[in-house]
């Protein structure tokens, strides 16, 4: 994936965390979460854990149901929409969150040629 | 290129009963030829708009007994078009519900009646030819789609009745919720009352399922051709129809009405008139509770009445976890209250509405219409903002001359030529049209030269049709070289020649209509209500006509009326987009509000929904246009107060939006990027 995205062009030189908690995941109704830290266009940290919180502090926190993030994922709904439509709720600036959206894109067109816990 | 029917095991029922023939087509689609009722069936289904006119009994006709029945959209007429489109086009294959929705189907014509009235289709024969093809199938040619474990458990919530994944069913909502280039991956459940409608929410986040409300389905319907389809539909999940919601209370003590999701404008109208109460509502076939969370009722009575939370005491929600709560619930946050600036859009409501306490307004037995009439637009608007400054009338507005050819005329073509009637000699550009009372009324009299009255007021609705044919008349001609046309005609001379020269009486305007509906329309006209131009305010029938044949995309907004030479230029820049992207397009209407401080402008983009190019004309006018509205001070565009009719309007239109940077501006691209694509 660190290969596949352009500090410039993708991740536009962002600087930024993100705590994504991905709730409802079956088939127990568990919750779990995914940590992004990007630093100057360079995702640092990918970090999958179980729960709803992580360790480190995020800039933003993003939550929604496993089937909004599967949706994403593949690629029936993008992140903006899901946020606009109430689907990901946001902690943090909703500007800020905004102008990330479309870096964020070029993390997700990555995740989804990544096979991971979240197909199904 | 036309695309019916493509599956060749799907056409036996069409070569065994004779009820057609087949022909390749040069993509190798195969379409249905010499079968005169089914292409024109095809040709009345395509038209279809989802106005939603057929669903509540504005004629006094009844509504449709199959609709009000089995509540889901394919009982009704506008659900069995979208049904035989989506059947021809190959987009959905038959199930024995097909059946059933033919057969609860009487043929009995109201829908006739209803659709005629509003948009000239005769949904009746799409009706007869899904009838004559659901009887031409063979068992083998029904599918089979068993029950799944989400519908098990949708069932177990609502009753067995009222929730589906019938693809037939399904099919019914493409074009108003489900966008057409969906899939048929969804559920359909109709909750009784809130308490369903939470425990549905709760098991569809349970199980990773998607939900959106339909409620009169016009506003998604707007969206569905357009480039905002994906933004405002859903794209698999729970369609969660909120129609039998139907409760509907008045009381005229507090002069209150309760509302349950499933009541339209008119029903709350046709109640509240009992009791000589008056609503704040939008056009007639909007469900109220779904129009408080939309758009927030705005209508051409806000400068007295109010909008957005004005017109509520309270509301019954149920948030995106299935809470239900009230806003009159202590603990609840602060639920008035929304981000403001150009980034705060949403594509949904922050919760369903399931029932609302709207505020009513007394009637008055002097109250009466005044339509001003002018050639330029500033006139227009200096008088209208000067009436609401001074908190005269309860209903003000200016509508275009488009709005008033289109609202009073039966047909599309009679339509045109009342515009065109309008602008070559009459030199009638705008109307200024006020409801007020009888002492207002001669306040506003002598603020202006002349006015067009009742009795004209009432020739022109009826004798709309013989006012087309003097197109070309010598009568027209004449008028054109006077001075001031609208003055020899509507306080001169010339207008008691120009009222006999109409002709209007309720026989001559059903002469128009097709041979066997004339005499239901001589009775119609004939009704006071008819040409009772406060009742047509009140009741907002003729809006619906604005989507016959084709649909249209209004745009633009709220601005705040200091900013009146921005207000010029903001009508400027939607004339360049449309005319730049080759659509029909034209000023709706002004209506200020809030003591004349803001107005409310639409201007619309008309467009053919089954023509390709045109769509994407259409999408490219509304990314452009919606930039560029962002460039203007004082404006805040639709985009930015859809879904925001909970909320105080004090909080979605404080302070003055200012012309954003270009930074912003680059940000606000990529929003509206990543929320409806390139266009």
């Amino acid at each position: 994936m660190h290969e596949k995205l352009d500090p410039e062009k993708d991740l536009k030189n962002v600087t930024t965390s993100l705590l994504g908690v991905v709730e409802h995941i079956p088939p127990d109704d568990s919750t779990m979460n995914f940590y992004l830290n990007i630093d100057h266009g360079h995702l640092i940290d990918f970090i999958v854990s179980s729960g709803d919180s992580y360790e480190k502090e995020a800039t933003f926190v993003i939550t929604g149901s496993y089937g909004t993030f599967r949706s994403i994922l593949k690629g029936e709904i993008n992140m903006t929409i899901a946020l606009l439509k109430n689907r990901l709720k946001l902690k943090g600036n909703k500007i800020n969150a905004l102008r990330l959206m479309k870096p964020l894109d070029g993390v997700i067109t990555s995740l989804r040629e990544v096979t991971d816990e979240f197909e199904g | 290129m036309p695309q019916y029917r493509t599956l060749p095991k799907q056409n036996i029922w069409v070569q065994k009963k004779k009820v057609g023939n087949l022909k390749n087509n040069n993509e190798g689609k195969i379409m249905l030829v010499g079968n005169s009722k089914f292409e024109e069936a095809i040709t009345i289904a395509k038209k279809g708009s989802h106005c939603g006119m057929c669903r509540f009994d504005f004629l006094g006709t009844g509504v449709c007994p199959s609709g009000k029945k089995h509540g889901f959209l394919a009982y009704w007429p506008q659900g069995r078009m979208q049904i035989f489109k989506s059947l021809m086009s190959g987009k959905v294959k038959p199930t024995k519900k097909l059946i059933e929705i033919t057969t609860s189907c009487s043929l009995c014509g109201i829908c006739d009646k209803q659709c005629n009235f509003a948009t000239q289709l005769r949904p009746e024969k799409v009706a007869k030819a899904l009838k004559e093809y659901t009887e031409s199938l063979d068992e083998s040619d029904f599918q089979n789609i068993p029950e799944d474990e989400n519908l098990k458990g949708l069932r177990e919530i609502v009753g067995p009745e009222w929730a589906t994944n019938d693809p037939i069913i399904i099919s019914s909502y493409i074009g108003s919720i489900i966008s057409p280039e969906a899939g048929l991956n969804f559920y359909i459940v109709m909750p009784k009352d809130a308490e369903e409608l939470s425990k549905v929410i709760k098991f569809a986040n349970t199980n990773n399922l998607p939900f959106l409300p339909r409620s009169g389905g016009t506003l998604l319907s707007m969206a569905a051709p357009t480039v905002l389809s994906n933004a405002f539909g859903l794209e698999q999940g729970i369609v969660i129809d909120l129609l039998r919601m139907k409760k509907l209370e008045i009381d005229s003590k507090t002069q209150t009405a309760t509302v349950g999701a499933g009541i339209t404008a008119f029903d709350l109208q046709k109640e509240a008139h009992k009791q000589k109460l008056r609503a704040n509502v939008a056009e007639a076939g909007a469900h109220v509770c779904s129009n408080i969370a939309s758009t927030g009722i705005l209508s051409t009575w806000g400068n007295k009445y109010g909008w957005s939370a004005d017109n509520f005491i309270d509301v019954e929600t149920v948030d995106d976890t299935g809470n239900i709560r009230r806003h009159s619930d202590l603990e609840i946050k602060n639920p008035y209250t929304t981000e403001y600036g150009f980034t705060n859009i949403s594509l949904t409501p922050p919760a369903i509405v399931t029932q609302a306490t709207v505020k009513l307004n007394p009637v008055f037995d002097d109250e009466e219409a005044v339509f001003v009439p002018f050639e330029n637009i500033k006139d227009a608007l200096t008088l209208s903002f000067k009436i609401a400054k001074r908190g005269m009338g309860f209903s003000n507005v200016i509508l275009s001359r488009k709005y008033l050819a289109e609202f009073i005329s039966p047909t599309q073509g009679i339509a045109e030529d009342f515009e065109y009637i309008l602008e070559k000699y009459m030199k009638l550009n705008y109307v200024v049209d006020i409801i007020c009372n009888k002492d207002e009324k001669k306040i506003i009299e002598s603020m202006v030269e002349y006015t067009i009255d009742k009795s004209t007021l009432t020739s022109l609705v009826l004798g709309c049709p013989k006012l087309a044919t003097l197109k070309e008349s010598e009568f027209m001609k004449i008028l054109s070289e006077e001075k001031d046309p609208l003055k020899a005609l509507f306080a001169g001379p010339m207008k008691k020649h120009f009222e006999k020269a109409l002709d209007a009486t309720p026989e001559n305007i059903s002469k128009i209509y097709d041979k066997d509906l004339q005499e239901f329309f001589k009775k119609v006209y004939s009704k006071p209500e008819m040409t009772n131009i406060v009742w047509l305010h009140e009741y907002r029938i003729f809006p619906s006509r604005l989507m016959r044949q084709r649909m249209f995309l209004p745009m633009g907004g709220v601005i705040w009326t200091a900013y009146e030479k921005n207000l010029l230029d903001w009508i400027t820049m939607f004339e360049e987009v449309g005319e730049k992207n080759k659509l029909i397009h034209a000023l709706g209407f002004i209506s200020p509000f809030d003591q004349g401080k803001f107005a409310v402008l639409e201007y619309d983009f008309y467009y053919d929904h089954n023509d390709t190019d045109a769509k994407k004309r259409v999408d490219k006018a509304i990314i452009e246009s919606q930039e560029k509205s962002l460039e203007i001070d004082g404006i805040l565009s639709a985009l930015n107060f859809y879904f925001k009719g909970l909320y105080r309007k004090e909080h979605i239109l404080f302070p003055i939006p200012k012309a954003i940077s270009s930074d912003d501006l680059e940000l606000f691209r990529e929003l509206l990027t990543n929320i409806i694509g390139e266009g």
